[in-house]
């Protein structure tokens, strides 16, 4: 099972203390910074075990992102999914879709906690 | 006849003297026109022998004329100078005149004797009343005169029957002009009340021109536009300003219907409903905003009621509200971008303090990971004061919504312990909770706002307590409602600071935000919040006892469908 997460998140320092989570519990992390970025990313590189998806972002909103992993790209059908969003009305609105949706300001412990249950056990 | 009028006429104000000529005036014209018709047949009937003119012929041709001339001349007297003298002189000549026309014999004691009667009757009304007694006594003297002149005894019947005749005229003459008077008073008292009506009616017409002139130099200068609709919400009235702000000729809203308006295209297809709802259900006073030609005007409504508490129709204000509309939605899209972008930074300035305090680059010593805490702690400070000017600004724009779904009460409460247990205890305080027993497990709620509402009154309990407890109970008062109850042992709130905690910006005392921190949007969030869930809020307090706030919010059981909802 790969341990690879993919942090979508257009602010530099929040994308740096997210990784250093995600890292500091044995995940590999990719980052990318862009809305259309991530749409090629996730079309054709190693699928993630796990998304770390912001939705608001440049060019191609965390929305339609969304949209994408869930109907287009068959091949993310294990990838689990959690949205940061700064607006919990928005959380709410895309809840159903995702597993777990953090509303900023995110907390570093947070995320390490939350994402150190989800990650696979070692075989 | 208006030629026989003005000869008539004479010239005085009082009545009676006035009646008294004219009727003067009239014996005398008929007396001219009967001795000119005596002339015209005395003449034809000398012309049939003209030779033989006797000498009685004479007299009275001579008699005739002297009596035309004296006519003539009386009737000059009554029309220029005095009624009483001409009367006097008209009298006096009949007087003369009888004594003439017949024999001595036949006026004393014959068929001329009633001749002396004609004088007493006109006496009592050309003169007065009891002018008709001269007379009796002239007539009387008369034929005593006559009666001696030719030796007989005078006719002393006759003398009683002149004063009787004196009688009968006096009191009938008397009668008429009391009579008279008093129809002539009557006349007055009536001329004197149509007089009044009539100015009191000018009056009160003048008054009603002035208050409408006004009403319409007001209503015409101002800015706002106004029309008045009546109970079929024909258009009445309407001020300039309306032709200006609806960008249409006044013709096209007087006495025009309001529904005819409502199809006009410069509205918006979005503002029909509004404008509708209004005609087609009379709602109460009432205040909304429409776009009509690219501009937001609000519109406000007010039934109009007449005196007998009868609906009469309705006022309608419309004011240009283009500039403040966007003005407000130019401060709620600031505010909306202000927190958003100040919200990144602070979020991992808390990211980075936490890595601090967490040690992930190596090991820290006590003192670095307090500072990472006071780092921590004032981040989510500021962060929080965001959050209340985002909701405050939401709420003000009427953006902030309640979306209902299941909840259950008790996470309510855990989730409370678990961000406000150790705020509590930091200051020394316990953060004790309880549920009422018989509220159900399960209800309809906004669990996120609701949450809100809790954090925000225990934060500010906590911050207000120095020692004790502060106590949440979620309670069920009635069969429809539900409530949270939150009380402190706090140092309380002063009565007369009571009506005013729930303003914006607002902390007892004015300085108090210094000591305490905060921009006082607390509270008036949470009593806005309860407003938006149709609840209410109430305060109990006790200076150095406590506070205690009291939420009460309808129940709506959980079986029912999920629906959400905006106020604005």
């Amino acid at each position: 099972m790969s341990t690879l997460a993919l942090i979508i998140e257009d602010d530099e320092d929040l994308a740096n203390i997210f990784a250093e989570a995600l890292r500091g519990i044995g995940f590999e992390v990719e980052h990318v910074a862009d809305g259309k970025m991530a749409q090629e990313r996730l079309k054709n590189g190693t699928p993630p075990f796990l998304v770390l998806l912001d939705m608001h972002l440049p060019h191609v909103s965390g929305g339609e992102i969304l949209t994408n992993i869930i109907k287009k790209e068959k091949h993310l059908a294990k990838t689990m999914v959690i949205i940061t969003t700064a607006d919990a009305r928005m959380g709410e609105t895309y809840g159903d879709m995702v597993d777990f949706v953090m509303v900023k300001p995110i907390s570093f412990v947070q995320l390490r906690d939350l994402t150190s249950r989800l990650k696979p056990t070692e075989e | 006849m208006n030629y026989l009028n003005s000869i008539l006429t004479v010239p005085t104000l009082d009545p009676d003297d006035a009646r008294r000529r004219r009727v003067l005036n009239i014996l005398l014209l008929g007396t001219l026109v009967a001795s000119i018709f005596g002339l015209i047949a005395v003449v034809i009937d000398n012309i049939t022998d003209p030779k033989v003119i006797s000498s009685e012929t004479q007299v009275l041709l001579g008699g005739i004329i002297v009596f035309t001339v004296g006519v003539f001349g009386i009737y000059q007297v009554n029309r220029r100078l005095s009624g009483r003298w001409a009367a006097l002189l008209f009298l006096l000549l009949l007087t003369v005149i009888f004594i003439f026309t017949d024999s001595t014999e036949q006026l004393v004691n014959g068929r001329s004797l009633f001749l002396f009667t004609i004088p007493i009757v006109i006496a009592s009304m050309l003169l007065s009343p009891g002018a008709s007694f001269i007379f009796a006594a002239l007539g009387s003297v008369i034929i005593i005169v006559l009666a001696l002149s030719i030796r007989i005894f005078p006719n002393a019947p006759a003398i009683i029957g002149f004063f009787l005749v004196a009688l009968a005229s006096w009191l009938s003459a008397r009668t008429l002009e009391q009579t008279l008077a008093e129809l002539r008073n009557i006349n007055a008292n009536l001329d004197q009340v149509v007089t009044e009506r009539t100015q009191a009616l000018a009056e009160s017409l003048e008054r009603e021109r002035v208050e409408a002139g006004r009403n319409q130099a007001i209503l015409n200068s101002i800015a706002d536009g106004v029309i008045v609709f009546d109970r079929k919400w024909d258009a009445t009235m309407a001020n300039p300003a309306v032709r200006g702000m609806l960008e249409i000729p006044l013709e096209l809203i007087l006495n025009r219907n309001f529904r005819e308006l409502i199809e006009h295209p410069k509205l918006a297809p979005r503002s029909r409903g509004l404008l509708s709802a209004m005609v087609e259900h009379d709602t109460q006073p009432i205040g909304f905003r429409i776009e009509w030609a690219g501009k937001t005007l609000s519109v406000s409504a007010a039934q109009v009621y007449n005196n007998r508490s009868e609906n009469i129709g309705t006022v309608t204000v419309f004011r240009d509200f283009t500039r403040e509309a966007e003005v407000e939605k130019l401060k709620s899209t600031f505010v909306a971008i202000v927190s958003h972008e100040l919200r990144t930074p602070l979020n991992a300035i808390l990211g980075y303090a936490e890595m601090f305090k967490e040690a992930i680059y190596g090991p820290m010593n006590d003192k670095q990971v307090n500072m990472a805490d006071r780092i921590m702690k004032n981040t989510q400070r500021l962060l929080g004061l965001i959050n209340d000017l985002l909701d405050q600004a939401q709420m003000e724009a009427g953006k902030l919504t309640i979306k209902m779904a299941p909840l259950r009460p008790a996470e309510l409460l855990e989730n409370l312990h678990s961000v406000m247990d150790k705020t509590a205890s930091d200051k020394g305080l316990r953060l004790t909770s309880e549920i009422d027993d018989n509220l159900p497990e399960s209800l309809n709620g906004d669990v996120s706002r609701l949450q809100q509402i809790l954090v925000n009154l225990v934060n500010n309990a906590v911050k207000f307590t120095y020692k004790g407890s502060v106590h949440v109970k979620l309670i069920f008062p009635y069969q429809d409602r539900w409530g949270i109850e939150v009380s402190d042992t706090g140092r309380g709130i002063p009565a007369s600071e009571i009506p005013y905690i729930f303003d914006t910006f607002r902390q007892v005392e004015g300085t108090a935000t210094r000591v305490h921190g905060g921009f006082g949007l607390g509270l008036s969030i949470v009593k806005q919040l309860v407003n938006l869930m149709n609840g209410e809020i109430k305060v109990q307090s006790e200076v150095d006892a406590g506070t205690t706030f009291i939420i009460t919010l309808p129940l709506v059981a959980s079986e029912a469908t999920q629906k959400d909802w905006t106020i604005s």
